[in-house]
């Protein structure tokens, strides 16, 4: 009770500040209060994750992530003491739009979060007039106020087109008919066919109703082509890799994917029908660093599972925030602190942030192997980035 | 045409699986809507929960046919006592119109959908088909999985069954009466309350068993009971309202379409198991095998 009124007062502090003539007055109350790490007003940082719908399983991962890195700093960021909001983004824009103005109205110092592109798209402008910082976990929307720690769709799939190319001369892509889907396939199409690879056909199933992928998969079939690139996530990404060893497929028809085919819970899910897939991401937990192994530790020892793609988006997020708010908590202060950003110490290696807000990065490629009973996606190589 | 048959036969087959999976669901619906008047939007949440005691039961490991006969059958019971429940807790608000019906049923589906997540979490729970039943065999070429064989198998031997108790026997021609007649049938002193109950929960029941079933191909997740639940409702308007024979045709029909109609037309596979249903209500409004006058 007492916390919560201290917390109370103390976040006061920054939303007063927050008006652009103030905001010399907010660091001068932070330092006023001595030398420990105790001083600085709290910060409030919304978590706007899904935790219902499709993508609660993301969302879940993703508040993991963030917690973490909470955890391992003494609940701070930048010597504040963090505030957290977690807000269910839900599965769609009509839910997520209006869970991002509310944190807006509350005027938090920051953002993490936003799963789905259209709500990314929604918020985009909300956030730039407030002069909010959002740090965005996945989709590719950037602008002043939205800085991204994940990856462009286009991207994950264009590093594996020239490795493809180079195995299999003809490929059939398939991808959920939505705009991740249509962004991923086009990436992997111009890579690919740059390499010398012959596109067989390409066909895109409906998105969030299609449950039997037998009809597609005949057609695959039918095209002669000698691999297919796919593009699914969540259930939909289960329930195609299972289909797609169980109609004998997977033997004669080797499967390529980003790497949202095979991560987390995903992997878990689909089981052996997966062995033997390739995809391409910018993280394995089976990555060989120090930084990585040190973070698989932890985050293995706090959640009893070990850590997704997600997680390390939602991890870097708090990261970058760290640094930022080090350097002030009003919007724009937050933003010149990201600007000055410029290497990121990432459990996926070293990042930095590109012209466009987004991380500059290495791809893996990735292939679904049985270790002692327990699937993981074994690193095979680095890809050329596109 | 030897090569198209060739090139199409195994997607025809899975036409006729995913449409006897379809038929589960959708016979209960058409009953129950049929003689009841009432539109149960909680039938996705009763076949969900069927997958889900499959998932309990036999899990994502390959386990014996014996066990899987034991999920079916708790499936049957569990959803028989949800749907005898339901038809209870329906009974004050039964004559005041379909959408205060489709108000408390929809509530009833989003209580149960969150339970669901509660207990078993959003991830995708995996079944696995019995280990004698979990290979694939060839046909034309094709490989295809024998489970999907079995489900076609089971599904006609429903259909038959459905067919004799509704078409052949004194009870299913009191459930016949009350579709065409209900105040009728209570005229001629026939207690229609446990009449309504029985469809109520045979209905259920088998909607769960479809859950069973569909299982180790649909596998349950968060959002596939209002997905089955749409393509229930399309079934039913195709094939009328309260048979058997309609609820059969209809399932199938939507199956084909949903399969040999997506594999032919890719790029209209949203739009083709509407544009169906919206043929079927131009050229026959009441369904294909609609014996109710609308």
């Amino acid at each position: 009770m007492v916390r919560s009124l201290r917390a109370h007062i103390a976040v006061s502090l920054p939303v007063l500040a927050s008006a652009v003539v103030l905001a010399g007055c907010s660091s001068s109350l932070n330092s006023s209060g001595g030398g420990s790490s105790d001083v600085g007003a709290a910060v409030k940082v919304g978590l706007l994750v899904p935790t219902s719908g499709v993508y609660a399983p993301l969302g879940k991962d993703m508040r993991q992530g963030f917690q973490l890195y909470l955890d391992q700093h003494g609940g701070k960021l930048g010597g504040h003491k963090v505030d957290l909001q977690v807000v269910d983004e839900g599965g769609s824009p009509d839910t997520g739009v209006p869970a991002a103005q509310g944190l807006i109205s509350k005027s938090v110092n920051a953002v993490v979060g936003v799963v789905n592109s259209a709500t990314a798209l929604g918020v985009k402008d909300s956030f730039n007039e407030a002069k909010i910082p959002l740090i965005d976990l996945t989709g590719k929307s950037a602008s002043d106020y939205v800085w991204r720690t994940s990856f462009s769709n286009g991207e994950v799939a264009g590093a594996l087109g020239p490795y493809a190319a180079q195995n299999c001369k003809s490929a059939y892509l398939i991808g959920a008919d939505y705009a991740a889907g249509k962004e991923a396939t086009a990436g992997f199409e111009a890579t690919y066919t740059k390499a010398g690879g012959k596109i067989a056909g390409s066909v895109y199933p409906p998105f969030g109703t299609t449950t039997n992928y037998q009809p597609y998969l005949a057609k695959i079939k039918q095209s002669g082509a000698k691999c297919t690139y796919a593009f699914f996530s969540g259930s939909e990404a289960v329930a195609f890799t299972q289909q797609y060893a169980q109609f004998g497929l997977k033997n004669s028809v080797q499967l390529y994917g980003s790497g949202f085919l095979t991560e987390g819970g995903v992997l878990t899910s689909t089981g052996t029908a997966a062995v033997g897939v390739y995809t391409s991401l910018f993280y394995s937990n089976q990555l060989d660093t120090a930084v990585n192994q040190a973070f698989v530790k932890a985050y293995t020892a706090a959640n009893k599972e070990a850590p997704s793609v997600f997680a390390v988006d939602a991890y870097d997020a708090a990261q970058v925030l760290d640094t930022a708010f080090a350097k002030g908590t009003t919007g724009p202060e937050v933003i010149a602190g990201l600007k000055s950003i410029t290497t990121v110490n990432s459990p996926r290696g070293p990042w930095t942030f590109s012209p466009g807000h987004g991380p500059q990065q290495a791809y893996y490629l990735r292939e679904v192997k049985d270790v002692n009973g327990s699937l993981v996606n074994a690193v095979i190589k680095e890809l050329s980035t596109p | 045409m030897p090569t198209w048959l060739d090139n199409n036969l195994v997607t025809l087959i899975d036409g006729v699986a995913f449409g006897v999976l379809l038929f589960c669901l959708a016979l209960g619906l058409s009953l129950v809507f049929g003689v009841m008047d009432l539109l149960n939007l909680a039938h996705g949440a009763l076949y969900l929960g069927g997958a889900y005691v499959a998932v309990s039961v036999v899990g994502p490991q390959s386990g014996g046919l014996l066990r899987f006969g034991l999920a079916a059958l708790l499936a049957l019971l569990v959803g028989g006592a949800a749907g005898a429940g339901l038809s209870f807790a329906i009974r004050p608000i039964a004559g005041r119109g379909h959408l205060d019906q489709a108000l408390l049923t929809l509530g009833v589906a989003f209580v149960l959908a969150d339970l669901y997540s509660e207990h078993y979490g959003n991830d995708v729970a995996t079944v696995a088909p019995p280990t004698s039943l979990a290979g694939s065999v060839g046909i034309a070429g094709n490989s295809y999985p024998v489970y999907r064989l079995v489900v076609i198998g089971a599904g006609l031997v429903l259909a038959l069954g459905a067919y004799y108790v509704i078409e052949r026997t004194r009870l299913g021609a009191l459930v016949r009466a009350s579709v065409v007649d209900a105040p009728m049938v209570r005229a001629l002193g026939v207690n229609t309350t446990w009449l309504i109950t029985g469809v109520f929960a045979a209905g259920a029941g088998l909607a769960a068993f479809g859950g069973v079933l569909g299982a180790p191909i649909l596998s349950a997740s968060p959002g596939l009971d209002s997905r089955v639940l749409i393509l229930g409702l399309v079934v039913v308007v195709i094939g009328g309202l309260g048979s058997v024979s309609g609820a059969l045709t209809g399932a199938l029909l939507i199956g084909q379409v949903e399969t040999l109609g997506v594999s032919l037309l890719p790029t209209y596979a949203s739009f083709l198991t509407f544009g169906t249903m919206a043929l079927v209500l131009l050229l026959r409004p009441a369904g294909l095998f609609s014996k109710a006058t609308v």
